[in-house]
């Protein structure tokens, strides 16, 4: 007989049981110690569920072990506090939890349980929380002091109890996160019939981060008499929009979706060369040019710039895609939340893709304020270190909890990124060419009549207004809805029910609901017809009274949208019941010229498709190029010894230093294809340069995935920033054996505003730097012959904060994915026995300006960053990587590594750190090729297209022979025992135990415990 | 004939696709089945031959990894699961799997299949998770029919909560003098057989698993289950130091685990 509905507190804690600590527990007092310098002697987590349900008490009672708590490890209780069961009282309690409509992923997963043991509770609701206990902290630490720690107040509440509570064990304890219902407002129209002034107002009000010229084009859309005469035909207001129509416009848009700045008209002027030009969109000049010029040459090249990924040809039965997004905005305000629903986010784009593409691999590239930073942080911004566990803590979970390794990433420090982080999350998929209904699965084929399904989760407030906001400055006032916590395991259960949905031929077409919600992903598909009908009524809802408007643009996560023909519809639904999906039929295609939204009855949107998706007017921009002037590097005059020092601290620098403790935690192995791992080595804890995959199980041909990112050159220029990010990626995937006749790449700009305005007054040099990075990346794609198949800009990394403005470096993180021929002959970059020969591939020159170096020299006092920066010659990289790569066929190459931060001494190190060994070097080649080359430069110069190898003595023949014709400087061994030095003309001007190196290089980023 | 293999999938369950992928290169035939078409009696586990938990992350380990998947079968498929361990057919359950045949009170299990839990997996000593190679040491005494014959592999760890415990520290010496805690962590310096019963040092033992614990079989030896990953070292080019070594490319080191099952049931 059901009882009435009542709320429950279940806690569980660790058993005591000998040789078994609480380890949640412990992992907090280690994070204490280690982000903040706090010690506690002891600190114990208790888990509680808040369970809201008509059970009975007998019920109730089977569920602290039969769900709650382990029988074996833990204990559990119902109604009662654990805090009392402990013999001292803690000195302080505090308890976190969810604000209301915060997706709590554990609370669903218990709610799942409950309707395990008991399956008519449905509507019965469950809430986490967790309690953590602190015994004999430090005097000077408050329990608000760690309650500040322990929770983010943008998406939890904490409640505190300190001393004097504990002693009369008064604990705390959080209400139950009841979400009220939204207040449905109907749909209300916008006069725009205004002032330029009130445009302005309404576009800010609203948060639609539209300009006067695209408010006067919508005003003047809205007067048009043809529009007015549809207008009146279908119900709507005729003479101005709805509230749904102006979101949907938008978003549409939006900096983020429809990337304004890319296609500008830029007038740019260079005070050194006296250009004066104009630039017809620097997207289609540089990027999609460049790509389309070389897809005239090759048949590989599938589906390009108009999917939610690029799709190349693999081989003749499977092709391959790739996608990075950021996530920074989200990721300043909620680090975990924000890089979770990265991650996830990105994986949907890759299940978009085509008719739905199976992600295999991951690539996380993270930029951060310096983690030991001890400046004063500006108020409504986490410290670095702060964001850096939160968002490495969202981006594992995210990664393994949908099982995808994740194979390949960076992190890179620079104050600048204290402001707003910069998330890079990229995934690579896998599909068949050819469905079994002959179908090719990179092409979409939806028809008129196909019916709209939402798939997945549902819609709620959360995730309103992510794509303007993040075309906006992060400002104190930023708003929390703008924050979303992602769901791996909903959106796991749809990627496998999507999939075998493909594999069944169910899907005509499919897309993902990111930015700007269902306005943009039934948008976005309606242009393939030619429109859509929509109702949002049909919407299924995570809480009840959304508005039109909100269901419409919300970017509530893990959902697609799919096209599936009439006669399919059965089957799609009762493969979605099969893995607990929901899929609901939204709408369907048509091929009316408008994309037709009502919610019910009522008429909510009309839009006609050529208005949307091409109405938005030009931007028009101007640049001014006129380089940056800075102090000169000093360096000093030390001996050996000295040299040696330098290079331990470099190695320590957070840039250059070891990111294992973080790396490890991600699954870099699951679906058992990585065959060059993150670590490489005989104690698998030197860095590997690309990820080799082999994603076919039992098959030897492999995919290389690598990343280049060099943001530091962008102090000096841009073009030479965009140069290296490009060229390190190509190297990085020629030091495994990447076969350069199938290398694809993928363009992440994250820049800081380069508008020129009161609030940007340099808008123009960063608008100049724009310019110039992408002249790069056309010199440099079109000389390595390397397309650009996908690419993704975020143009506004500035925040406003207690009036400071702190903008990003520019930032271009390329990535490339490309074929390996035969994997079993990847090429690691350990060196591998003592007695192998060294060889330094590719030319040095004196260039030190804006190099890793050159920041640490001026941050310990001495000198600037000015200076020659790396120039590229891609012609003559791209001969010694042709020759490198022949080598590596023949399998005459033991190690490889490519030589980036810190020059070539950090690669010498590292290769070392591999084989357990040490090296005698003698560079007195490198004068060769550089005639005022100093010491500095040949060391720790960070020269392009340069690789370190090594290969056995009996190879080294044969090597010499295969590299005629290249620059492959001969300097060195690998020795036996733990010296490493590098001499000039027989004088040794660096010499190093690797000992402290290794400990200098691991010392730097360790998170904390073990 | 060919074997029939049935690699559960659903509910976060992440592994499956190299899981069907080992059983067929040892000669089975393995199928991917939705825990929910057993549930509904659209397949039936009686038509197969072995049964396979894949590692994941069902329900996101929320609750305690394995727990829900556990319950969902501990619940839903309480009579197909006694009766497919009952007739004598191999089940294997990797990482995830093997918590949640844990949980679910098939392992270390009893005489009776009595579903009842005896053991845990709790949180890693680390409080977190980690993917990191270990070296496996097999107990040759065991009767587990997947580790006959092998001595050691090299294998990925990947989980956060692998650390095996009971409560009942009695349990430790009957499953070790029954041959049932099969698997364990061994230092790779040390020559075979050196299993012991001194935790390990991390990173040797990456979880401080009591007795240096990876893996564990039921009386009948049918049922094993461990936290590494056997099917991620199915070819010789996955090894975490192959580069390094002369070796002759073919299967890997994992593979041993998935053809003794196959051989058990073309010999029944």
């Amino acid at each position: 007989m059901p009882t009435e509905t009542n709320t429950r507190l279940f806690e569980v804690t660790t058993k005591d049981l000998d040789g078994l600590p609480d380890a949640r527990g412990e992992s907090v007092r280690s994070m204490l110690k280690a982000d903040h310098g706090i010690d506690v002697l002891s600190v114990r987590v208790i888990l509680g569920y808040q369970v809201k349900s008509d059970i009975s008490d007998e019920e109730a009672e089977s569920l602290i072990y039969d769900l709650f708590a382990d029988p074996v490890i833990e204990v559990g209780s119902m109604g009662s506090r654990m805090l009392d069961d402990f013999p001292n009282p803690p000195e302080a309690a505090i308890q976190v939890g969810f604000k209301p409509g915060v997706t709590d992923n554990s609370g669903q997963a218990g709610l799942d349980g409950l309707t395990t043991l008991f399956p008519n509770q449905t509507s019965a609701m469950v809430a986490t929380f967790a309690t953590y206990a602190f015994w004999e902290s430090e005097d000077s630490i408050s329990p608000d002091d760690l309650a500040a720690i322990l929770h983010n107040p943008m998406i939890e509440r904490a409640a505190v109890a300190g001393r004097d509570d504990c002693a009369k064990r008064a604990w705390p304890l959080l209400e139950f996160p009841e979400m009220p219902p939204a207040i449905f407002q109907e749909p209300a129209t916008v006069d725009l019939e205004v002032s330029d002034e009130e445009l302005i107002e309404i576009s800010e009000k609203g948060l639609l981060a539209l300009n006067l010229d695209e408010m006067r084009a919508i005003q003047a859309h809205y007067r048009d008499p043809l529009v007015r005469s549809v207008r009146k035909e279908t119900g709507l207001p005729p003479d101005r929009p709805t509230d749904a129509e102006l979101e949907c416009l938008a978003q549409t848009w939006s900096e983020h979706c429809s990337h304004k700045i890319f296609a500008a008209r830029i007038r740019h002027t260079d005070k050194v060369t006296g250009e004066d030009s104009t630039i017809d969109s620097l997207f289609k000049t540089h990027i999609m040019q460049p790509t389309l010029d070389i897809q005239a040459d090759v048949d590989w090249l599938l589906s390009i710039f108009h999917d939610n990924s690029g799709v190349i040809s693999w081989n003749d039965d499977w092709s391959v895609c790739i996608k990075a997004e950021t996530h920074n905005s989200p990721s300043a305000l909620d680090p975990y939340g924000g890089a979770i629903t990265g991650i996830v986010g990105v994986n949907r784009d890759i299940l978009g893709t085509g008719l739905g593409a199976r992600p295999i691999a991951n690539t996380d590239v993270f930029c951060f304020g310096p983690p030991d930073y001890s400046g004063d942080i500006p108020p409504g911004l986490f410290h670095p270190s702060r964001v850096f566990r939160g968002v490495h803590s969202g981006v594992r979970s995210g990664g393994n909890e949908s099982g995808i390794p994740t194979v390949n990433g960076a992190i890179v420090f620079d104050e600048r990124y204290i402001g707003k982080p910069l998330v890079f999350c990229g995934t690579v998929g896998l599909m068949p060419r050819l469905l079994s209904d002959g179908r090719e699965s990179h092409v979409k084929t939806p028809h008129p009549g196909d019916i709209v399904y939402m798939v997945g989760g549902r819609v709620g407030s959360d995730g309103i207004h992510g794509a303007t906001f993040s075309s906006l400055e992060l400002t104190e006032e930023s708003p929390s809805s703008a924050v979303q916590i992602g769901d791996p395991i909903t959106q796991k259960k749809m990627l496998d029910m999507i999939l075998e949905a493909r594999d069944a031929g169910l899907i005509q077409v499919i897309t993902d609901n990111g930015a700007g919600g269902l306005s943009s992903s039934v948008g976005e598909m309606a242009e393939l017809t030619g429109g859509a009908e929509l109702d949002l009524g049909a919407v299924p809802l995570k809480q009840a009274g959304l508005s039109s408007w909100e269901i419409l643009v919300s970017e509530s996560q893990e959902r697609m949208t799919v096209g599936v023909n009439p006669v399919d519809c059965a089957d799609f639904e009762a493969l979605a019941a099969l893995h607990e999906v929901e899929a609901t039929a939204v709408g369907s295609f048509t091929d009316s010229g408008a994309f037709v939204v009502r919610h019910g009855e009522t008429p909510v949107a009309n839009l006609t498709i050529d208005f949307l998706f091409d109405g938005c007017p030009q931007l028009v921009l101007e640049s001014e190029w006129q380089p940056p002037v800075h102090l000169p590097v000093e360096t000093p005059d030390l001996d050996e010894f000295g040299m040696g020092d330098i290079l331990g601290r470099l190695l320590s620098r957070p840039n250059v230093a070891s990111k294992e403790w973080w790396v490890r935690s991600y699954d870099h192995e699951v679906i058992a294809q990585s065959v060059i791992k993150p670590f490489v080595g005989a104690n698998h804890d030197a860095p590997g340069d690309a990820a080799v995959i082999a994603p076919l199980q039992g098959g030897t041909q492999g995919l290389v995935v690598s990343n280049g990112i060099a943001p530091r050159y962008s102090d000096i220029d841009a073009y030479a920033m965009a140069a290296a990010s490009v060229d390190e990626a190509l190297r990085n995937a020629v030091c495994v054996g990447v076969d350069l006749d199938l290398i694809s790449g993928l363009d992440n700009f994250c820049w800081p505003d380069p508008i020129e305005s009161s609030k940007t007054p340099d808008g123009k040099y960063k608008l100049a730097q724009l310019v110039r990075a992408n002249r790069a990346l056309d010199d440099v794609c079109r000389a390595y012959r390397l397309p650009c198949i996908s690419g993704k800009d975020s143009m506004k990394n500035d925040a406003m904060l207690g009036g400071e403005k702190i903008s990003v470096p520019p930032t271009l993180l390329f990535s490339l994915l490309g074929n390996h021929h035969d994997v079993r002959k990847a090429v690691s970059s350990d060196f591998k026995k003592p007695g192998d020969v060294i060889f330094l591939v590719g030319q040095t020159h004196q260039e030190l300006g804006a190099s890793e170096l050159s920041y640490m020299l001026r941050d310990e006092g001495a000198g600037g960053i000015g200076g020659a920066v790396p120039e590229i010659d891609p012609e003559r990289n791209m001969s010694a990587y042709r020759a490198l790569s022949a080598a590596m066929r023949d399998e005459l190459v033991a190690s490889a590594h490519d030589c980036s931060d810190g020059g070539l001494a950090v690669a010498l190190a590292e290769c070392c750190f591999g084989s357990d060994s040490g090296a005698k070097v003698d560079i007195t080649p490198m004068w060769s090729d550089c005639e005022h080359l100093d010491v500095w430069g040949a060391l720790f110069g960070e020269s392009l297209g340069r690789i370190l190898v090594s290969t056995r003595p009996e190879d080294r023949q044969s090597f010499e022979k295969s590299m005629e014709g290249v620059v492959c400087h001969h300097i060195g061994d690998v020795l036996e025992g733990d010296k490493i030095s590098f001499s000039r003309d027989e004088h040794v001007i660096l010499s190093a135990s690797m000992q402290v190196l290794r400990d200098s290089w691991k010392g730097t980023l360790h998170g904390g415990g073990v | 004939m060919e074997p029939r293999v049935a690699v559960l999938s659903g509910f976060g369950i992440n592994c499956e696709t190299e899981t069907m992928a080992v059983f067929e290169m040892a000669g089975a035939s393995a199928e991917r089945v939705h825990v929910n078409r057993l549930v509904n009696e659209e397949a039936r586990l009686s038509d197969y031959q072995i049964m396979a938990i894949p590692g994941g992350f069902s329900f996101g380990d929320h609750l305690g990894s394995g727990r829900l998947l556990g319950n969902r079968l501990r619940f839903g498929l309480r009579e197909q699961v006694r009766e497919f361990v009952t007739s004598g057919k191999p089940v294997i359950g990797i990482c995830n799997g093997f918590q949640v045949l844990v949980k679910m009170g098939l392992l270390p299990g009893d005489d009776e299949v009595s579903l009842t839990q005896t053991a845990s997996l709790a949180l890693n000593d680390s409080g977190h998770y980690e993917n990191r190679w270990a070296t496996l040491e097999f107990d040759p005494e065991s009767p587990c029919i997947w580790t006959e014959g092998l001595d050691r592999i090299r294998v990925p760890v990947r989980h956060g909560e692998g650390k095996f415990v009971t409560d009942d520290a009695t349990l430790m010496d009957k499953w070790a003098d029954s041959g049932q805690l099969v698997a364990r962590y061994v230092d790779p310096a040390t020559t075979y057989p050196s299993a012991g019963d001194e935790p390990l040092p991390y990173p040797i033992s990456p979880n401080q698993s009591w007795r240096n614990v990876a893996g564990v079989c039921d009386p009948s030896g049918l049922v094993f289950g461990l936290m590494p990953h056997p099917e991620a070292n199915h070819s010789t080019w996955l090894g975490a130091t192959w580069t390094r070594e002369d070796l002759v490319h073919g299967e890997g080191e994992g593979m041993g685990i998935f053809h003794n099952a196959v051989r058990n049931v073309l010999q029944a």
